[in-house]
């Protein structure tokens, strides 16, 4: 299985990165401060202590996400091991596979090791474990592989920092996708509003699987909506990588 | 003889730039290389000897003309199973040990676990870099990356091995221990591809040669049809005797504490040389004829064009 | 050879591209699925988070009076949400900040005494407020002419509202009626009636956009305020005569309670509860 081997490989060189250990220091330390954050507020402070915890997991993750996959492909054209490497008996697509894989499984190590800490300070609050924090964090991570998934993308044609920026306006175009449909209902129905409509349906909507709102208040999830939200986010994935392989696929590497 | 490689009016053009300039590098590259021989590729630095190596591989795709390798179209994965390839300057994964390195790349040629052992311990030998082997590839001198790499470049007993500058950077000894291998590899049955603007190495270990020019194969064959066996000048290194006396045979290069390089233009003055150094108890030192090398015969085509 | 390569790299191209397309369709799809799921707002939870302005202050790197607008842009969504239980809690709070942030900032100083005074009936609080606007901005009519006009209309006493427009009518821009007022004050208070007749005037005599809009945020607030007491005490009589509430505004006409059914500033009609006969206005005054 090529792109296991490959996966392996890219797990192994992405770990050792020394920026996911700088990162994972910021998310910690958010984490823990805001222990002290809750001291300023009046009410519930178990409350900030999630809502910040589980806001740091996610910005940290998703920086990971972009920091270490637009480097990843870049750097190996750059400093041309892909030479040896596409020389080999491998296709193109199970190149860009490989390193998805291996990239999902340090981000899954990494979601782990803050999910701990969060998980101990709450605990240590509230004295209860509260599982659908993690239902939460579940889906914090799906958040995770459609940007690791942007930022290969990204990075199979453009240098680290522009691939950087695409990736950095996609989490952010992903997050504020409603302010454009607001802008798009004051339009007047024609040709423009259709496209624009048609734009809006295509942009990614990562709001999807912002549950942290209703797991913090304990408020009702549908299970329809979650099924249909890992759905969206799988084709999504899907769609992306089917991109970079087609692009990556028709490189000449020079 | 088989053919492996057929290279066959492959073109290629880039274009780079902010306004894109179109710029041929490959005008129509044609060779074959056959089973069994050492053959060299070579060509002044942006002949666009690189880029074909890289189309050879599937690096680059060519615009037109093809490329096969035993009769296969060369994208094949039963092609490229069988072919090691050396880039020039290779760089390596940073992180990972030399055993790592060649165990990783065994893996994608399916090999078990025992015969991956076997072989990377075989080939660290081969390259003389066991004791380096379980240092970080960063750690690695550039002389050991090329060594590291050529083992890469064998791990699946490749019977095609394509080698792009090989011996750039590494010391005299180094270079004599590379052809060393490459001839081994020959002589087991497999086929090489050497390319590089060193013509002093492949005079020694090729038997065939291509030059390429501006992206146009000039010239091909076999060097020994290429190479006019023809003695250009003889050289004789005297001593004991004044300069003088050894004008009328030829040029005298230089004199320094009594001795005297002397250079016969024609070969019937030699003997006649030789027979006067000794009547007049003069020192042969040295007697070197020499013929056509390789870097003159670089230097007419170049020239020519 | 070269024929057959071509054909095969085609191939996996067209699945290549079928993928992209029926991923695409996927999930352009499921995105419109997924709208369709109402995601709860909380946004009382989001109280919490408002450290005190002065911290803010501190922390926002010269980006107060940024940080000042989102925060009263908030505020304006929080407080129209009326399905937030208690929300005039920290109304005092709220508008401190935004007043620690960005103390020129005007339009805070009067939607917050608005609020204080019509929804939250706080009137100390609207004072406190329009008194913080007057210290800071000390050249500004509105001020002290919002706080005269909450001193008549609700707290009725002529005294303070006397103080307010006498600082009001010196200041420039002071509509004429100001002194008038300051003049009225000594002897009635206001009634919805002269309320409406001076927010007229002011509206009439604005030199400007912003004091025209101000003016008649007042007047609608006015007019909803007597529209929607005559309505209730036409429910409250057709009630007593058929021991029911009716159905709609509609029946008060029919049965004659109402000669015709009042409509608000902007024409739209006002809103009834035939559960509980409560009739409100549609539009938030301040939001319109």
């Amino acid at each position: 299985m090529r792109i296991r081997v490959i996966a392996f490989n890219t797990f192994k060189e992405a770990i050792r990165d020394r920026i996911l250990y700088l990162l994972l220091f910021f998310a910690g330390t958010s984490i823990l401060l805001s222990r002290i954050l809750a001291l300023l507020t009046v009410g519930d402070r178990v409350k900030i202590i999630k809502d910040v915890g589980l806001a740091s997991i996610s910005l940290f993750g998703a920086l990971m996400a972009i920091l270490i996959g637009t480097g990843l492909v870049y750097k190996e054209i750059d400093k041309k091991t892909i030479f040896t490497l596409m020389s080999k008996p491998l296709h193109r697509y199970e190149f860009v596979l490989g390193k998805f894989f291996g990239l999902v499984l340090t981000l899954f190590l990494m979601l782990a090791a803050m999910s701990l800490i969060f998980m101990a300070l709450v605990f240590l609050h509230t004295w209860r474990f509260e599982p659908q924090l993690l239902l939460a964090i579940a889906f914090i991570f799906f958040e995770f592989v459609l940007i690791t998934a942007a930022a290969i993308l990204f990075s199979c044609f453009s240098t680290p920092i522009l691939s950087a920026l695409f990736s950095l306006s996609f989490y952010i175009i992903g997050h504020f996708s409603w302010s454009l449909e607001t802008l798009l209902r004051k339009l007047r129905p024609g040709p423009t509003r259709v496209l624009g409509q048609a734009l809006y349906t295509l942009i990614p909507d990562l709001e999807n699987f912002n549950f942290k709102t209703e797991v913090v208040h304990g408020l009702p999830l549908p299970a329809g909506m979650l099924a249909y939200s890992l759905l969206y986010g799988t084709l999504y994935t899907l769609f992306i990588l089917t991109l970079a392989v087609i692009i990556f696929r028709k490189r000449d590497f020079l | 003889m088989a053919t492996v490689l057929k290279v066959d009016n492959v073109r290629k053009s880039f274009s780079l730039g902010l306004i894109p300039k179109k710029k041929e590098i490959l005008k129509g590259i044609s060779f074959e290389v056959a089973q069994g021989e050492i053959f060299g590729y070579l060509g002044p630095n942006g002949a666009g000897k690189t880029t074909t190596l890289k189309c050879v591989l599937g690096l680059i795709y060519p615009d037109a003309g093809t490329i096969e390798l035993w009769g296969m179209p060369h994208l094949a994965l039963k092609a490229k199973a069988r072919v090691g390839f050396l880039p020039e300057n290779p760089y390596f994964y940073d992180y990972l040990t030399g055993e790592e390195f060649l165990d990783f790349y065994g893996q994608l040629f399916s090999l078990s676990r025992t015969d991956r052992r076997e072989r990377v311990a075989g080939l660290l030998k081969l390259v003389d870099m066991t004791r380096a082997a379980g240092l970080q590839l960063r750690k690695y001198s550039r002389g050991m990356l090329q060594r590291i790499g050529l083992a890469q470049a064998l791990i699946n007993n490749p019977s095609f091995v394509a080698l792009d500058e090989p011996m750039g950077g590494l010391d005299p000894l180094g270079r004599k221990e590379f052809r060393d291998i490459i001839v081994r590899l020959r002589d087991e049955g497999k086929t090489v591809l050497l390319s590089s603007h060193i013509l002093q190495d492949i005079e020694m270990i090729c038997t065939r040669v291509a030059i390429v020019l501006e992206g146009r194969v000039v010239s091909q064959g076999a060097l020994r049809d290429l190479i006019s066996q023809k003695i250009l000048f003889t050289e004789v290194e005297v001593a004991g005797l004044p300069e003088s006396e050894l004008h009328s045979f030829g040029d005298c290069l230089s004199a320094s504490s009594g001795r005297t390089l002397l250079k016969i233009h024609r070969e019937d003055l030699v003997d006649g040389a030789l027979s006067h150094i000794l009547s007049r108890r003069g020192k042969v030192l040295s007697l070197i004829p020499r013929t056509q090398t390789l870097e003159d015969l670089f230097v007419d085509i170049v020239k020519k064009e | 050879m070269s024929r057959r390569r071509i054909g095969d790299k085609g191939l996996s191209t067209l699945f290549l591209v079928t993928l992209l397309i029926v991923s695409a369709a996927g999930l352009m799809g499921l995105k419109l699925k997924l709208e369709g799921f109402s995601r709860a707002q909380v946004p009382e939870s989001s109280i919490i988070y408002i450290p005190s302005g002065k911290s803010m202050r501190l922390t926002s790197f010269g980006y107060q009076s940024v940080l000042a607008d989102m925060l009263y842009l908030w505020a304006i969504q929080y407080y129209s949400d009326t399905g937030i239980a208690d929300r005039y809690r920290n109304l005092d709070r709220i508008f401190t900040a935004i007043a620690e942030l960005d103390p020129h900032y005007e339009d805070p100083y009067l939607t917050g005494a608005l609020i204080a005074a019509y929804e939250a009936r706080d009137l100390d609080l609207a004072f406190k407020i329009l008194g913080r606007g007057m210290e800071k901005n000390p050249g500004e009519w509105l001020f002290p002419f919002e706080a005269g006009h909450y001193a008549l209309l609700f707290k009725k006493d002529y005294d303070l509202a006397r103080k307010y427009f006498e600082r009001a009518m010196n200041l420039p821009g002071a509509p004429v009626i100001t002194r008038r007022l300051y003049a009225d004050a000594a002897f009635r208070t206001l009634d919805l009636d002269a309320a409406w007749k001076t927010w007229l005037n002011v509206y009439q005599t604005a030199p400007d956009e912003r004091i025209k809009k101000i003016a008649s945020n007042h007047l609608y607030q006015v007019k909803a305020a007597i529209d929607t007491a005559r309505i209730t005490a036409a429910v409250r009589d057709f009630k007593g005569r058929f021991h029911r509430l009716p159905m709609n505004l509609g029946q008060l006409v029919k049965s004659g309670f109402l000669p015709e059914l009042p409509r608000d500033l902007d024409g739209q009609d006002y809103l009834y509860d035939s559960q509980s006969g409560e009739v409100k206005s549609a539009t938030i005054p301040w939001k319109r």
